[in-house]
C-alpha cells in the first residue's frame, strides 16, 4: 500500500516535472540559430569574429613593416612560406595602441578570395553566440569602424562583421607613385 | 545525367577549340607559303596538307556539331580539291579569299557556342569580314596549356619520388635533434640537484668523470647529426636543382611557335597599306622559356608592325629607289654564349629619319634633342625607344603615337635583356635583341637602410660605390654623386622610403652619412636607361631570392614590388626601381633639407585660401588637404583679412583678382600689420606678367605662382619651403 503511494506521488512528480520540461520547451520552441565567433581582445575591449571566416590564428613571432602602407597595416608576416599582410584594426576603431608582445595573435581572415590577418592583442577562446543575442551597436559608434560592426552582445562583446571587412575595397592597398617619370 | 551531358559537351568544345586552333594555324602558314613558293611541286605538296587540314577540321567540327564550320571547310575543302587537280590558277585573288575564308573559320571557333550562322549563311566567295580586324589580337585566344612528351614526364616522376628520401632525411634529422636535447635535459636536471651540495670526495670525482664521459658521447651525436645534415644539405641541393632544371626544361617552347601568327599579320598588315612584303624566319626552331616567349610576342608584333609602317614604302616609292617591289622583313633567332638569345628584326626600307627622330624629341623638350651633346647619331636613333618620340607625321589608330618601340624596350628590360636598332638611310633598319633564354632565378642585392634590410633587383644594380661625404654635391639643393664621368642625381633611400629615423623607440643605427670622414655605400640603378644614385647604410650581400606577392589586401604598394623570404625565415622587402626613381624625382626627399631634418613628410600646418572662385577654392582646398594640410578658405582678400584676425594661420595662399581686396592689396595689409610680418604669402595668378610679378614682391609676397604653370607639384613644393 505505502509502496503504491510512493509510486503514485512518483508518478505526480514526475508528470509535473515532464509538464514543466514541456512548457520550457514551448517557450524556446523557435529554434535558435547560434554563430560561432572567436573572441579577442583589442586593447581594453573585447571583440568577436565569426570563425567560419578564420582559417586558422598564429602566433606573432615577427613582423616586417612595410614603408608607404597605410597606418592600419602592421606589416607582413610569414605563414610557412606563404606572405600575408596583417591589419591592425585598432587603428581603425582608434583604440590606444599597445606594445607588442608574447600574447599577440594574428587572426588570419580567409573567404576564398581574399585573405589577410588581423592582428589581436590576446586571443580568448572560441564559443557560441545566438544571433538573437546580437543587438545593434549604439548609435555613437559611428566612423569608418562602424561598418565593420556586425553588433554588440549582451557582455559587451563587439561582433565584427567578417564578410564586410573581407569585402572593403577601402582596406585594400592599390598604390601607385604618381608623378611623371 | 542531364548535367553530366552538359559537363562533357562542354570539354567537347573546350576540345575542339584547341584543336580547331592548330588546323586554322596550319592552314594560314600553308597559305603564306603557298604564296612564296614558285616550284610547282612544293606547291602541290602544300595544297595536299592544308586539303587534309580542312578536311580533319571538317571532321571534328561536325562532331560537335558546328554546321557553320563544317560547311565552310567543306568550301575550302573543294576548292584544294580543285587546285590540287590544277584546274584552277593560283591568283592573288583566289589567294585572298582562301585568307579570308581561313580567318572567317577562325573566328566561329572562337566563338564556343554555335549562333554565328549569318556568316555561313553567305557563300565562300562573298565570305565578308564582319568586324574590322582586331589588329594584334589572334582570332583564336590560345589555350594555356602545354604539351609534353611522356619520356619528358616520366624522370620527373622521378625526381619527385626522390623527394620522399628527404622528407624522412628531415624526420631522422629531428628525431636525432630531439635525442640531443633529451639528454641535455637529463644532465641539466641532474646538475640542479648537485648545486646545493657540498663537494665531498668520492661522489663528486664520480659526477665529474660521469659529466666527461656523457660529454663526449653527446659530442660525437653532434657531430654525427652534423654531419649527416650536411649530407642532407648536399643531396637536397641537387635534388632541388636538378627538378628545377628539368621543370624548367618542361616550359622550353620552340620559338616558331610564336612567330607563326606573324607572317600573316606582316601580310595583312601590308596589304591593307598597298605594300608588298615578305617575312622571313630563321631559327624558329630555337628552344626558349614559355613564360619569355609569352612577353616576347608584344614587342614582336610591334617591331614588325614598326617594319611594315615605317620601313617599308609602296612598290612605286621602292622602285625609284631601285628597289624589288616586295619588301623583306628578316626575323632570325640565334643562340648566343649557350644562355643568351640574339632575336634580329631587320627590314630593307628607308631606314628611320635621324632628323625627325631630333625634332620629335625637341618636341617633347628631351635634353637629347640638343644636336651638339648627341651629335652622334647612333645616340640619336635610339631616342625612338623613347615614349611619345614618332617619326610619323599623324596620329592614326594603330601608329604614330610613339608608344610602340617604348613598349618593346620595356617589356624587354623587364625580361632583362636589351634592345638597340641600327639603320641606314635607304637601306633599312635592324632591330637586336638580347635575352636570357629562361627566365633566371632572381637575385637580389640585399641593402641596410636605416634599421631595415631591403632587397634591390641585382639586374637593376649597376655598381656599388664608396662614397665620401665630399663626393656629394648639390645643384639646386639637390644632391649629386659623379659616377662613370657622368653626373647622377641621387637620393637617400630612407627619405624616399619615409623611414622614420627613431624606430621603437630606440634609435637606428647611425646613418653612414653623419661621419663626414668615413665611406658611405651608394648604389648606382639603372631603369629603362635612366640611372640614378642611391645612398643606403649598408650593402649587405648579392643572393638568389624568390620574389613573391604581398597577399590580396596589398595589391599594390608604393616602391615595393614583392617580398621575399630569406634562409632565416625573415621576411624582406623587395624594392621597384621604377618606383624608386619616380619617388625620388617627384618628393622633395631628394633636397638636402629633408635629408638633414630626417623628418617624415607628415605635413602640418594651417593654411588660408583666398580665391573668389568656387572650382579654383575646391581644388586648392583639395590639393592641400590631400598633402595634409588643415586648409581655411576664404572668398576674397576682406573675408581673409577677416579670419587671419580671428584664426590662426602658418601661411596664405591667395588669388591675385578678387572683388572687394585683391591679392596685392590683400599682401599690403598683412604685411602692415605687425603681427603678420613673418606670415609666408604665396600668390596665385592667372596673369602672367612682368609687372605683376614686381607688384607682387613690392607687396611682400613671399612666391607668385603662375596658374599656366601651376600643377600641384609645384605649389606644394613652394609651400613646402616655407612650412
Amino acid at each position: 500500500m505505502k509502496q503504491d503511494q510512493i509510486t503514485q506521488n512518483n508518478g505526480a512528480i514526475l508528470k509535473a516535472r515532464a509538464r514543466a520540461l514541456a512548457k520550457e520547451e514551448d517557450q524556446a520552441l523557435a529554434p535558435r540559430s547560434f554563430i560561432e565567433i572567436t573572441e579577442f581582445s583589442l586593447a581594453a575591449e573585447t571583440y568577436g569574429i565569426e570563425s567560419s571566416f578564420v582559417r586558422e590564428v598564429y602566433q606573432l613571432r615577427d613582423f616586417t613593416p612595410l614603408p608607404g602602407v597605410p597606418s592600419f597595416v602592421l606589416g607582413i608576416v610569414n605563414v610557412r612560406g606563404q606572405i600575408l599582410s596583417v591589419v591592425d584594426l585598432k587603428k581603425i576603431f582608434n583604440l590606444p595602441a599597445k606594445g607588442l608582445g608574447e600574447l599577440n595573435k594574428v587572426i588570419i581572415l580567409d573567404n576564398g578570395r581574399m585573405e589577410f590577418g588581423i592582428l589581436a592583442d590576446a586571443v580568448l577562446g572560441t564559443r557560441p553566440v545566438a544571433l538573437d543575442a546580437i543587438q545593434a551597436s549604439p548609435v555613437t559608434v559611428t566612423g569608418i569602424g562602424a561598418e565593420y560592426l556586425k553588433g554588440i552582445t549582451g557582455e559587451r562583446v563587439v561582433i565584427l562583421d567578417a564578410k564586410k571587412i573581407l569585402d572593403d575595397e577601402k582596406i585594400i592597398v592599390n598604390e601607385r607613385v604618381s608623378g611623371s617619370e | 545525367m542531364d548535367n553530366d551531358n552538359e559537363e562533357f559537351l562542354k570539354r567537347l568544345r573546350e576540345t575542339f577549340r584547341v584543336e580547331s586552333g592548330e588546323h586554322v594555324r596550319a592552314m594560314s602558314a600553308g597559305l603564306i607559303e603557298l604564296e612564296k613558293t614558285t616550284d610547282p611541286k612544293k606547291q602541290v605538296d602544300i595544297v595536299e596538307t592544308m586539303f587534309r587540314e580542312a578536311h580533319s577540321l571538317k571532321g571534328a567540327a561536325r562532331s560537335v556539331d558546328r554546321p557553320d564550320i563544317e560547311s565552310l571547310c567543306q568550301a575550302l575543302e573543294g576548292q584544294f580539291a580543285t587546285l590540287k587537280r590544277q584546274e584552277a590558277a593560283l591568283t592573288p585573288a583566289l589567294l585572298d579569299l582562301l585568307h579570308q575564308t581561313v580567318d572567317g573559320i577562325a573566328r566561329l571557333t572562337s566563338y564556343a557556342e554555335k549562333g554565328q550562322t549569318k556568316i555561313t549563311q553567305q557563300q565562300t566567295g562573298e565570305l565578308e569580314n564582319p568586324m574590322p580586324r582586331a589588329g594584334v589580337e589572334s582570332p583564336f585566344p590560345q589555350a594555356d596549356t602545354v604539351r609534353i612528351p611522356t619520356t619528358k614526364l616520366a624522370p620527373l616522376l622521378l625526381q619527385a619520388e626522390e623527394m620522399i628520401s628527404a622528407k624522412m632525411a628531415a624526420g631522422q634529422r629531428v628525431r636525432e635533434l630531439q635525442e640531443i636535447d633529451r639528454i641535455l635535459s637529463l644532465w641539466k636536471a641532474e646538475s640542479e640537484k648537485w648545486k646545493d651540495r657540498r663537494s665531498s670526495g668520492l661522489e663528486w670525482d664520480e659526477w665529474l668523470e660521469r659529466n666527461g664521459e656523457r660529454m663526449t658521447a653527446l659530442q660525437s651525436q653532434v657531430v654525427a647529426t652534423t654531419k649527416a645534415a650536411l649530407q642532407d644539405q648536399r643531396a637536397f641541393r641537387r635534388m632541388v636543382d636538378d627538378h628545377l632544371e628539368a621543370m624548367k626544361e618542361l616550359l622550353m617552347l620552340p620559338v616558331g611557335s610564336l612567330v607563326e601568327v606573324l607572317p600573316k599579320l606582316a601580310r595583312d598588315l601590308s596589304r591593307a597599306q598597298g605594300k608588298e612584303l615578305e617575312l622571313t624566319i630563321q631559327g624558329a626552331e630555337i628552344k626558349i622559356d614559355k613564360r619569355i616567349l609569352e612577353e616576347l610576342k608584344d614587342p614582336l608584333i610591334h617591331l614588325v608592325r614598326n617594319c611594315v609602317d615605317h620601313g617599308i614604302k609602296k612598290p612605286e616609292d621602292r622602285a625609284r629607289e631601285g628597289k624589288p617591289p616586295c619588301g623583306t622583313i628578316r626575323l632570325s633567332f640565334v643562340v648566343k654564349d649557350n644562355r643568351q638569345m640574339g632575336i634580329s628584326v631587320s627590314d630593307d626600307g628607308s631606314g628611320v629619319d635621324i632628323d625627325k627622330v631630333r625634332v620629335a624629341a625637341a618636341k617633347l623638350g628631351l635634353p637629347q634633342a640638343n644636336a651638339e651633346k648627341y651629335s652622334g647619331p647612333e645616340e640619336t636613333l635610339q631616342l625612338i625607344f623613347h615614349s611619345g618620340i614618332s617619326t610619323s607625321p599623324i596620329i592614326t589608330d594603330i601608329s604614330g603615337r610613339g608608344l610602340g618601340l617604348a613598349i618593346v624596350r620595356e617589356k624587354v628590360e623587364k625580361l632583362g635583356g636589351t634592345v638597340s636598332v641600327t639603320s641606314e638611310k635607304s637601306a633599312g633598319t635592324t632591330f637586336r635583341l638580347l635575352l636570357p633564354m629562361t627566365l633566371a632565378t632572381f637575385r637580389g642585392v640585399l641593402v641596410r637602410v636605416r634599421s631595415r634590410v631591403f632587397v634591390l633587383p641585382a639586374i637593376n644594380v649597376e655598381h656599388v660605390l664608396r662614397a665620401r661625404a665630399a663626393d656629394i654635391k648639390t645643384i639646386e639643393n639637390r644632391e649629386t654623386i659623379q659616377s662613370g664621368g657622368q653626373i647622377l642625381a641621387m637620393a637617400r633611400l630612407g627619405d624616399i622610403l619615409e623611414l622614420p629615423v627613431r624606430e621603437n623607440g630606440f634609435e637606428a643605427k647611425k646613418t653612414s652619412g653623419e661621419t663626414a670622414a668615413s665611406y658611405m655605400p651608394v648604389v648606382i640603378l639603372t631603369f629603362a636607361e635612366k640611372r640614378m644614385a642611391f645612398l643606403v647604410d649598408e650593402v649587405l650581400q648579392e643572393q638568389d631570392v624568390l620574389v613573391k606577392g604581398l597577399g590580396g589586401q596589398l595589391k599594390r604598394v608604393r616602391n615595393i614590388a614583392g617580398a621575399t623570404i630569406l634562409g632565416t625565415g625573415k621576411v624582406v622587402p623587395v624594392l621597384n626601381v621604377q618606383d624608386l626613381m619616380k619617388s625620388a624625382v617627384s618628393s622633395t626627399a631628394g633636397a638636402r633639407k629633408a635629408a638633414v631634418t630626417g623628418t617624415t613628410p607628415a605635413r602640418t600646418g594651417r593654411i588660408l585660401v583666398a580665391e573668389d572662385s568656387i572650382t579654383a577654392r575646391t581644388l586648392l582646398k583639395n590639393i592641400l588637404e590631400t598633402a595634409g594640410y588643415q586648409v581655411a578658405t576664404a572668398v576674397d582678400g576682406v573675408d581673409a583679412f577677416t579670419q587671419l584676425r580671428s584664426n590662426e594661420f602658418d601661411l596664405v595662399v591667395s588669388d591675385v583678382d578678387m572683388p572687394q581686396m585683391n591679392g596685392f592689396e590683400l599682401t599690403t595689409r598683412i604685411r602692415a600689420d605687425k603681427k603678420f610680418v613673418e606670415l609666408p604669402v604665396v600668390l596665385v595668378t592667372a596673369l602672367e606678367s612682368r609687372e605683376d610679378k614686381e607688384r607682387g614682391i613690392e607687396a611682400g609676397a613671399n612666391a607668385y605662382i603662375i596658374k599656366s604653370s601651376f600643377d600641384q607639384s609645384n605649389l606644394l613644393e613652394v609651400i613646402r619651403r616655407f612650412l
